[in-house]
This record gives structure tokens, sequence and C-alpha cells, in this order.
């Protein structure tokens, strides 16, 4: 973890929250050193897991241009279109005609028409008081055109073909045809089935606090509708642009706000009569009567609104000077800042989406920010080319397959799949029926030179196969030299300096990020064109964000048993030093293995490691130890020499982070020759400063991988085992993708069975999730003789990609229930809880006068949440820097009589047993250990561990 | 009479031609911008704004205008000519305005006074009796622009076509033959003194040569120049047009893009010469173990076939690196963004550190990534 984990890069230690630091992951080579299975303090405070300005960065960075840390449970763009072209959701066509698109709604006339008369004080909009029945909550559609829309295109760019509307209306055809990206998962409805909390999903525990969010209420006139019309024309009238001219005479009649494609109209207050007549003449004096008849009406909140208020929104950002960079839309024009000797510019933007949230529709908005950079692919090119080694090909496509690229001539974006090398711009491809060199189509078309002839040609799949037409789309070839970076590539990310700088400019205090936004919404009322269309259509925005009211749940206490010390803090690292740990193993018999060089080094941990432990209460006796040449088959070789069964951890300092080293030392560990490991970069020792506290750390982790008990928490339920389950996924290299399986085992949460299993690449939901749970019972079965299965069983699903949730619904809870039910008079009680890290909803507390985090505990369980499901926020980490992350929990399956109270307090509970990190995480453990489960079987060894692992945690 | 041409041909189903004849339409217009340059167009029945997207690329054109007269269609097409974020990474040169107009062809507006070309493709058959013989004084007589590109079906191709309906598009007016458009264009352009030239698209399949192009089109050139005081007179007409909209685009003759332009080329320089210093230093250092610093020329790759020999070289002291200014001036593309090395100046004093006398550009060789290390283990330490 770069730049965060200077403190102690290398150790295995602790405390891995920060599983996926947005720029510096650990992955390639930095691996090892920089984290490997290390981490230890995020630096600054940053608290693991909580992601903040890092985790967002990179959260934002991920959707768009898919980075490798991505990979973990982002899917980037190809993964995440594959899995979702499984995730069928059902979109049934709507009973009308056919589903309005958005760009139909748009294209009306900008009139300059005054609010209606009836105009007066605007409401919120509300959804209908009853909760909307099923079928109705499915047809919705999701606000593509704002959000999702644009991955088609960043699509708004010019392009040779195809109006807005035309693109829509493919898309809308093609979401019947294979699934649609309902990225906000709109209308899957998984409430209804929740009976006892149809009702009621609040909570009333802890102490109440009012919170600020990052939502601004969407209003609109009374009884303010959208009306449906389908106008006839009679004779037929086969241009679309002769109809629209046609029914334009009829302003009058329809007043200047209406939208019109050629068939269907929108119009924003209601006509007389239902069938409407009326006549036009053509230039030649041809009479045509035109009918127009009112087909439905559009509640304010109705999926169709939806798509509207976004793309209405996404206008007003463009009206505002912003500039779409792939869904989000970013200051480019002013705001840019020029990081001149890292050669790129960081960009404030916003992201956006109106939604219907419990009560209201909302603009949700939160600050983002775009890495725009300044070097061309061919830069990159040529940089590779000149250090003249022979790999330099290889190296070029590591270092840029699956970026994203821009290409400033006509503003759009590409993945790059590959790279050319036979062909050069003086290649020729053909177009309009002859042959044209890339040269001399840039040349004409966009007046675009080239003036390297020697460059490859970059490859860039089309991310559906097939066009509208059913015709195989072929890919895009680019010029290097035309294509500026987005984003940054792996070796940028693992540049300290780059890392550190980036996180400077985009880690906002809430205060300045509360400030950003307020701007934002100031804006745009002070913005005279947004405001003129926001009265012609009669809606608006709320001036100031939504308040609510949260509750705070209590620090909850650790080692309540008094065995060891009892802590009662969310940071408990200070503690942990002066006190006993609840259970720890003792270490009797380990191996040290090191290289010659490092023999010093290696005497010098072992000493401190014995002073250490003693604090911690651990006995340990001596290592055998095993100096080595430093090669990979030296290792492998003395390991294999030296391991016996009743060895119980086998240490490695490593003189460097090499991936293969590490991978091999961890495969080897891990499969063929099954035992906890510890590797060590012996960098990571070389500073006296923390050296102690490194190795405290490093303590703690290797006692942990052994089967040491850290520290325990009392729950509430006793026969309730906890499974997490999280995905890695790394498309770059089309690999396998892994699912980390975890369950516990015992009610104070200490031991874990843990196992995976992989499947096709960028798949994200699971196929083994049966048997793995079949497993965890049976060695759950082993654990608890008094009771052989347990009573409770909490899921909780990590790594749940955008517009996935259906999927959820459909297939692996289903599967989860055939394993139970599989069990003769079982009666189980089973909770699913999908858990989502991402998110764009921000919320501030007001102390002192200053916004600042919401403290550690706070639940947030009305307002911003959604009216279909039975979903919570809480952050459970305390930030020192930078905004809190709250993590978004949806319970889309509950048969016990659990109230959201209880929930969300075991929830919560569940946050503080995450053992490589002395404080409470943003997730509940057992999700945690599942990423890290899955990111190094993803990562190192791309096989499914030894069995005889499964009850220890070994890939801390 | 066209059918006994036509007759003993064999006619395919249907023609074709590739490029489409639209794209070959734009392409004869691009090629006459190419070619003369004009800064100022407008085009008359944009309708989807396609040609005023594919003419905002080139580099002349600082004014283009659209005119039609479906308000709707603009509204719906008008994203395509937005800025996006390359036009503020990599501004133009020149500045460029697009303005989208509603209103009619006939209607006298002085916002299309003034023009170097107006292009009516495919617009006239689509016009009304009465407003076709209002056109030639609207355009030729009253917008005055420098040359008019006019092109319409030429309806003696039409028999080739399978189709049955009188004219290829529903909406057309009339279509006309060659010796028609040829008669009406040679009268517009002795009554408003513009010379005209004929030319065509889309061959016609071979054995119906006669025929002619499918396309005809007619190219008029103004004779005599307008006078200020004409001009100036016709300013005082009300506007007739509505604006649906206006696209202005960053360019490099407002100086905050020029600033960064500049710096940005200076910096990329800077940093290659920097880097090819600093590992020319290690080669050498590595070769002989000397801790000593001492200057090796930079292997700058420009100096070695050499007009530039005289230009001052970069050098370093100790660890700060000179780059003279006038050493950054002789890349071709500084020297063409500034001009002068005063400018040069003037534009980076902001942005980079100059040496005290002014001369040169100073950057320190040894980053400062070291001395945030040291921050940050201080940080780490307090946490530890």
């Amino acid at each position: 973890m770069g730049g965060a984990c200077r403190a102690g890069p290398g150790v295995e230690c602790g405390c891995t929250e920060r599983s996926y630091p947005p720029y510096v992951h650990p992955r390639g080579k930095g691996k090892e050193i920089l984290g490997l299975d290390t981490f230890v303090r995020p630096s600054r405070g940053e608290q693991p897991g909580n992601g903040s300005s890092r985790g967002q960065q990179r959260q934002r960075q991920g959707r768009q241009a898919p980075e490798p840390a991505a990979a973990l449970e982002v899917a980037p763009a190809p993964a995440s279109t594959q899995a979702r072209g499984g995730a069928e959701i059902s979109a049934q066509p709507s009973a009308t005609a056919r589903a309005p698109t958005c760009a139909e709604i748009l294209t009306r006339p900008a009139g300059r028409a005054r609010a209606p008369a009836w105009a007066r004080a605007a409401v919120p909009i509300r959804p209908p008081l009853a909760p909307a029945p099923a079928s109705e909550l499915v047809r919705h559609e999701e606000p593509r055109g704002a959000e999702g829309g644009a991955e088609v295109g960043a699509s708004t760019f010019p392009e040779e073909e195809g109006q807005v509307s035309a693109r829509l209306r493919e898309l809308t055809q093609r979401k019947k045809q294979r699934g649609k990206q309902n990225i906000h998962d709109i209308g899957v409805n998984t409430r209804q089935n929740l009976r006892h909390f149809i009702e009621c999903k609040r909570g009333t525990s802890g102490t109440v606090v009012q919170l600020k969010t990052n939502h601004f209420r969407l209003t609109a006139l009374p009884q303010w509708a959208l009306y449906q019309y389908h106008v006839n024309f009679n004779p037929q009238m086969d241009s679309k642009r002769l109809r629209s001219v046609l029914l334009d005479v009829h302003k009058q009649l329809l007043g200047k706000c209406y939208s019109f494609d050629g068939a269907i109209l929108f119009l924003c207050h209601r006509l007389r009569n239902k069938v409407t007549e009326v006549f036009s003449q053509t230039h030649s004096g041809e009479n045509v009567r035109i009918t127009i008849t009112l087909t439905n009406e559009l509640l304010p909140n109705s999926p169709t609104c939806l798509q509207f208020y976004n793309i209405i929104f996404k206008r007003f950002l463009n009206t505002m000077n912003l500039v779409q960079i792939g869904r989000n839309f970013y200051d480019i024009c002013n705001g840019a800042e020029d990081m001149r000797d890292l050669r790129f510019n960081i960009c404030p933007g916003f992201i956006t989406s109106i939604l219907q949230y419990e009560n209201d529709i909302m603009l949700c908005t939160d600050v983002s920010h775009k890495v725009v950079r300044k070097d061309t692919v061919l830069d990159l090119i040529n940089d590779f080319q000149r250090s003249g080694r022979h790999t330099a090909r290889e190296d070029i496509l590591k270092e840029i397959r699956g970026q994203i690229v821009y290409t400033k001539h006509n503003n759009r974006t590409y993945r790059v799949d590959d790279i050319d090398w036979e062909q050069n711009p003086r290649s020729t491809f053909e177009k309009d029926g002859s042959d044209i060199s890339f040269l001399n189509y840039y040349r004409q078309q966009y007046r675009a030179a080239i003036t390297d002839l020697e460059q490859p040609v970059l490859v860039s799949l089309p991310k559906r196969k097939k066009g509208p037409d059913g015709r195989l789309k072929s890919p895009a070839l680019l010029m290097p030299e035309l294509c500026n970076l987005t984003g940054l590539t792996r070796s940028m990310r693992m540049n300290d300096r780059v890392t550190k700088n980036i996180a400077n400019r985009t880690r906002l205090s809430p205060e300045k990020r509360y400030s950003e936004l307020q701007k934002l919404v100031d804006n745009i009322h002070r913005n005279t064109d947004v405001q003129r269309e926001l009265q012609e259509w009669g809606l608006d925005f709320d001036k100031q964000s939504l308040s609510l009211t949260a509750r705070v749940l209590p620090v909850q206490k650790l080692n309540e048993d008094r065995r060891a010390m009892s802590i009662c803090c969310t940071d408990w690292s200070k503690e942990i030093k002066r006190g006993q740990l609840s259970y720890p193993k003792p270490l009797n018999n380990w191996l040290l293995v090191f290289n010659y060089e490092n023999e010093r080094l290696a005497q010098i941990l072992w000493e401190k490691l014995n002073i250490t432990t003693r604090a911690l209460g651990i006995n340990l006796r001596p290592p055998l130890q095993c100096p080595v040449e430093d090669k990979i088959e030296e290792y492998l070789k003395v390991l294999e020499k030296n391991i016996t069964p009743q060895t119980q951890i086998a240490v490695c300092l490593l003189p460097n982070n090499k991936k293969d080293k590490y991978d091999a030392i961890k495969k080897y560990l891990c499969v063929t020759h099954p035992v906890p490991s510890q590797c060590i970069v012996a960098e990571t020792l070389n500073r006296p400063q923390i050296l102690l506290s490194v190795v405290t750390r490093l303590a703690l982790q290797m006692n942990c991988k052994i089967g040491g008990h850290l520290w325990k928490i009392s729950m509430p339920l006793t026969d309730a085992m906890f499974v997490g389950i999280d995905c890695y996924h790394d498309t770059a290299s089309g690999c396998e993708s892994v699912a980390g399986f975890v369950a516990s085992l015992d009610t104070s949460l200490t031991k874990w069975y843990s196992w995976c299993f992989l499947q096709k690449p960028g798949q994200e939901f699971l196929d083994g999730l049966m048997s793995c749970l079949e497993t965890a019972l049976g060695a759950w079965k082993k654990n608890n003789k008094q009771c052989p299965l347990p009573k409770f069983i909490f899921v909780y699903r990590d790594g749940v990609g955008d517009g996935q949730l259906q999927t959820m619904v459909d297939y692996e809870v289903p599967q989860i229930l055939r394993c139970l039910n599989s069990h003769p008079n079982y009666s189980y009680k089973l909770v699913v809880i999908v858990v989502k890290k991402r998110l764009n909803a921000r919320f501030f507390v007001e102390k002192n006068g200053r916004l600042e985090n919401p403290s550690a505990g706070t639940v947030i369980d009305v307002e911003v949440t959604r009216p279909e499901w039975y979903d919570f926020f809480i952050i459970s980490q305390s930030v020192r820097v930078g905004t809190v992350m709250p993590t978004h929990y949806n319970v889309i399956f509950d048969n016990t009589d659990l109230t959201p109270d209880q929930i969300q307090c075991l929830t919560y509970k569940l946050c503080y047993m995450y053992y490589n990190w002395t404080g409470v995480i943003r997730v509940p453990a057992p999700c945690q250990y599942a990423h890290k489960l899955a990111f190094l079987v993803g990562q190192s060894i791309r096989k499914n561990p030894h069995k005889a692992l499964s009850d220890s945690l070994y890939y801390l | 009479m066209v059918d006994s041409h036509v007759r003993g041909v064999q006619v395919k189903e249907n023609i074709k031609f590739t490029p489409s004849l639209s794209e070959q339409r734009h392409k004869f217009v691009l090629d006459f911008v190419r070619k003369h340059k004009p800064q100022k167009v407008a085009d008359l029945g944009c309708a989807n704004c396609k040609l005023l997207w594919r003419l905002k690329y080139h580099e002349s054109i600082e004014v283009l205008a659209g005119l039609d007269i479906d308000e709707n269609i603009l509204t719906r097409n008008i994203y395509r000519l937005h800025t996006g974020a390359g036009d503020y990474l990599d501004p133009r040169e020149r500045p460029l305005t697009i303005t989208l107009y509603h209103g009619s062809v006939v209607e006298k507006d002085p916002c299309l006074l003034g023009f170097d070309l107006i292009t009516c493709i495919e617009l006239i058959e689509h016009l009304e009796a009465k407003e076709l013989s209002q056109f030639p004084e609207v355009i030729f007589g009253f917008f005055s622009p420098t040359t008019v590109i006019i092109s319409t079906p030429n309806s003696e191709f039409n028999p080739l076509f399978s189709g049955k309906t009188l004219f290829r598009h529903p909406d057309h007016k009339f279509e006309w033959d060659r010796t028609q458009f040829q008669s009406w264009a040679l009268d517009a352009a002795r009554h408003y003194g513009y010379s005209v030239e004929f030319t065509g698209l889309g061959e016609p399949p071979p054995g119906a040569e006669a025929v002619g192009f499918c396309t005809q089109i007619g190219v008029f050139v103004k004779t005599i120049p307008n006078t200020v005081k004409s001009l100036h007179d016709e300013k005082t007409i009300e506007c007739a047009h509505t604006t649906v909209g206006t696209v202005i685009y960053p360019s490099l003759k407002e100086e905050k893009y020029l600033r960064k332009a500049v710096s940005n080329e200076v910096f990329s320089q800077i940093l290659k010469m920097k880097r090819v210093l600093l590992e020319s230093l290690k080669m050498k250092n590595d070769n002989d173990n000397s801790d000593e610093l001492e200057f090796v020329k930079p292997k700058c790759d420009e100096s070695k076939n050499d007009p530039t020999e005289e230009i001052p070289k970069p050098f370093c002291i100790e660890n700060v690196f000179y780059v003279p200014l006038e050493r950054l001036f002789s890349f071709p593309k500084i020297k063409h963004l500034c001009g002068d090395l005063e400018t040069l100046k003037m534009l980076i004093a902001n942005e980079v550190m100059l040496s005290s006398d002014g001369s040169s550009v100073m950057i320190n060789t040894v980053d400062e990534e070291d001395c945030d290390l040291s921050d940050n283990d201080g940080d780490d330490l307090r946490f530890v």
C-alpha cells in the first residue's frame, strides 16, 4: 500500500484493512514490499477501510477507467459487462406501446415559456403512499440517460452516426435483448418479501444525532405529471422531420414545453380531451390529420420521469461548462489543477444521480476527481522503447492494457485491449468502400496531424460484440499519438510521489467537500438558463441539502470476560500493546528463512519478536533458522527440507519485493505444502525508529495466522454463523475470478472457516456457493458438538456490482436455501445482506460550527434509504483525515424475527473483529477476510489452497 | 427524352454510391474549405449539424453558423458541436464560435452578413415557389458572401432509380434537370455580381453517362466586392432568426490557454533534457566511481546535426539544472506558440523558476521525493 504504509511496508502485519488503496495497488511487483500481506498503518490517520479520499478516488476512477485496483470488487469494464450480461433484470416492456426514451423527452423545442399559471409553491415529489406493487416496480426503467447512458456514450460526443434518441432507442432495445445495466438496481424490490419490515425498517437504539447529507430534494409543482401521447398522421408521413414540423404548427395547443420524437409526445400539462384531432397542411398543400391520443400519465416518480430528470440535470451540468468524461462531469475549463512535473491535470468534478429515495426524489451528488494526463500513449511507448530492453513490447502492453484512453479529436474514451505492432499510420483500412490510411483518415476527418509514422496501432474491442443492426462490430483502431492517457498506470500507482500528490489534492475534509457540493447547487440556482428550463418544466431543487436524524450506537466492548485486557474504543492499537491478548497461541515450532545477506537483520527480527511477544503474552520459542541463497528454487528447497507436520508458521525475510518470488513461496506453502506463512521485506525492518512497532504488528499477524485469538467480542446471539463472501477479478490478464468464502465457527467470532472457489473470468455471482456452505456447515459441526447446525446464518455478501442485485435474489439466495433445505428437519434462520462500500452518499455532522465526520457507529436508516429495500447505512470506522465513506447494507433475505436494531447492532459488532487491524473497519470482518483470501488466491496462488489451511487465517 | 437515353442501359435494382452521396457532398465542401480557407462559414439547412461538426475541425474557420427552419432538429443535434475535454486540454490555435439559428433562409437577418462561404446543400428543392423566388435576393443580394455552394438533385438522373416516386424525397417541391438549374444559377449570378461554375457528384453508371451527375452543384464566387457602405446600411435591419445555441471554443488567442500550452511544452522539454542528463550522469558514475558531480554535456538529440550549435546548451551547477530560454525557444513548437523570446519569458515567468539574470529556467535535479519521505516518516512516528 504504497505511501500509506510506509510505516511498515513489508510486514505482513496487521491491518490490512485498506484493502484497496486506490492508487498504489499492491499488485504486481509492489506487492510484497509494499504490502503484500501487509499493511501497516494508513498514513496520516486515514483509517483502514475508510477509503475516504483514496477509496473514493479510486472508486471514481474505477468506474470509468478501470484500474487494476478496481478489479477487486468492481469488475472493470469488460468484466462488468460480462457479468452484467448475465444479470438479466426483468425489464418487462411497459404496458404502453413502447418505453419512451429519455432523448425523446428532451426533443422539445427550447421554448421560453413561463411556468404555467397554476404554478404555485413547489412541493417535494412524494411516492404513492402504499409501496408500489411488484409488477410496477419491476417495470421501472433506470434513469440511464443520465448515468448509465453515458456508458454507451461517453456518448454524447459527436460521432458519425446516430442522434441521441436513436442511440437511446437502440439502447432500450438492447436492454430488452440482453439484460440491461441497471446501475442503480432500480426496481429490484427485495423488501416486499420481508413481511416484518414492510411497515418499518427503522431502528431506535443509540444516541440520536442530526446529520447533513449530500442529497438535495427535487421538488415539483403540485399535481405535476408528465403526459405521454401517441401522435398519428393521416395520411402517413414518412419523414420524421416533416412530422415534427407539422405538429409544431400547433404550438398554441401544445404549449412551449413539449417533446416529440416523431411518434410519442410528452407534455407537462394535460390536453382537454383524451383524443385530440388537429389539421396541418404540408407545403404541397396536402391536408394532414393529426390525432393526438393520451396513452399514459406519468407520475413524478415514474421511471420515465426519473430518466427525464437525470437527462435534464446532465444538460444543466453541460450548461454550467462542466465536461463529461465517462459518467461524471468535470470542470476542465477552469478547475483543472496542473501537476506539472507529474505531467497530468487533476480536474474536480461531480458525480450525480437522481433517484427515488425513501420519501422523496433526490439529487445525490458527490465530488469526484479525474486525472487527465498530458502524455499520449505514444509518449509512453517511446519511453519504454528508449530503455532498449528486448521485452519492451510486452512491458508496454502490460502497462497500458485495460487503460482508458481519451481521444481529444472526437472527445471519446476507449479501453485499450491490445497493440498491433504490424500496423502503422500508413496502414490502411476500408472506409466507404475504399481503402484509406490512418494518416489520411485522421487528417481528412479531424485535421489531426500524425507525426510519428512508425507507431503501432492500438486496438479497442467494442463493449458489445454486435451493433444495433446485429452485425459484428469491429474493434476500434487508434493512433497512440492521438490518445491521451487517463487515470494512472500501474507504475504511476506504485510511485509514492504521485499517489501522495493525488491524495493531497483529492482528499477533502468534510467541511470542504460539503462546501463544494453546496457551491454546485448554488450555481444551479444562480444560472439563469438552468433556472429558466427548470421553471418551464415546473421543477426545482432544494437549496439546502437534506438533514436527517441518525443514531450513534455505543462503542462496543471487547474482551468482556476479563481474561484479557478489556477494550472500549474504536482504535485499540495502543491498548493492544499494553495488555494481554485474549487467547494467543504459543509459537513453539517455526521457521525463519532469510538470505545470507540478511543474516544480521534476521537476528534483530528474532530478538525484537522475543521482546514484543512477551508483552503481548505470547510464548515464543526460538525459530529454526534457515539461511538461503536468494533464488526462488533455493527458498522452496529449504522450505521443503525443513517443514515438518509440527511447523506452525514459516517466516520468510525477503531482500526485495519481487512478485514472482513471493508468489512462488505463497503458492508452495498454500497448495503443495500447507503451512501458514509470513513474508517480510527486509526494507521494512531497516528503520530503527519504527522497528518495534512493526514487529509488534508482525507478532500479532503471525499469531492470528496460526490460530491465536487476539481479542473477542460477545455476540448477543449464540449458535449463529456469520458468513462473508467477496470476489476478486483480474480482467486484464483474463485469469479466473476468485470468490472468497469465510464463515465463523464460534460465538465470539475468533475462529473462521475459509474456502474459496475459482470461476470464469469476471463472473460476479457464485456457482460454488452451495458446496462452500455445505463444507462450512461440516466445519461448524466439528466445532460445535452441542449444536451441530447453526441456528442463525448471516451471509454478508460483498463485491456485488452495480446492477446485480436481481442476480443475488434470483441466483445466489436460492443456492443458499437449497443447501440449507437439504438438511432434513433443519429450521434455520437466514439473513442475507448485500454490503456495498462504493457509494456516493456522504454524511456530515456539525460540531462547534464546523462540519465533521460522524463518529464511528452512526447508523442511518431513514430518508436516504430506498423504499423498495430493507436497507441502512453504518459508518463503523472512525476517520481522521478526509471524508468518511459510509457502508451500505441491504437485507435481501430474512426469515428471522430480528428487529432492525438487532441486525444493525450485530453488523456493527462484526466490524470490530478483523484481526489484521487494531480498530473498527468499514465492513464486517468476514467480508474483509473473504476479500483478503480472494485477493491472495487471485493474485498469487491461482489455485485452490490446501484444505488443511481452511481453519486458519493464513491469508492475512 | 431522358428515357430514351437511359433505355437499353442495364440498370441495377438500386443505385448505391460509395461513399454515400451525402458523404460525398460533405467531402466536396470540406475540400473546398481546405483549399480556400474561409474564416466565416454558414450552412443553411444544417439539419443534423453533421456538416458543421466536420467543419469545426478546420483550423481556418473562426465563425461557423447553422440555420434551419426546424428548431427541434437543432436542439436535438447541437450536442454534436459542444466542446469536450480535449478542446480545453489542447485548445485550437484560432478562436471558434459556432451559432445555430432557427429561421427561414429567405429572411434577411444581419447575423449572416459578411461570411466567406455559405453552403446550401440539398436545400433549394425544399423551398416553395415563393421562397425560391426570394432566395437569390436574400443569399446573393443581402448576405452576399464571398462564395456560395448550392447543390440540388439532377432530375435527369432519376429514371435510373428503381423507385416510382416523383421526387427523391417527399418534401421536395421540385427537382431540376441540368438546364433548369444552370439557367437559374446563371441568372442569379449575373444579377448579383457572381460568377458560377457547375460540377456534380455521383457518376452515372456506364452507358448512361449522358444523364450527368446525380447531384448537381453550383459554386458561386463574387466578382464585385462589397462596399463598406452597403454592409453598414443593412446592419440596421432587425434580426429575424432566433438563436438556438452558441458554442464558444477555447483557443490559444486567449492568454490563459496560451500560457498553459507554452508552459506545458516548456516543461515537457525540460523534463526530457533533465532525464537525458541524469541518465548520462548515472552512466558516467557507473563507469568511474568518481563522486564528483561534474557537468556532463547532455546528449540533446537536436544538437547533433546542428544548425543549433551556437544556441546555448543546458548546463548543470550542483543540483540545479539550467535550461537557457534561447534553447527552449529553439524548439519549433515553442517558437511557434510564442513568436518571440520576450513573450516566452513573459508567459512562463509565473510557472517556472528563472535564474537571477532571467536567461535560464532552473530546475532541481533531485526530486523532492526525498523530502517527502522524511515528512512521512515523522508522521508515521507519531502514530506508531
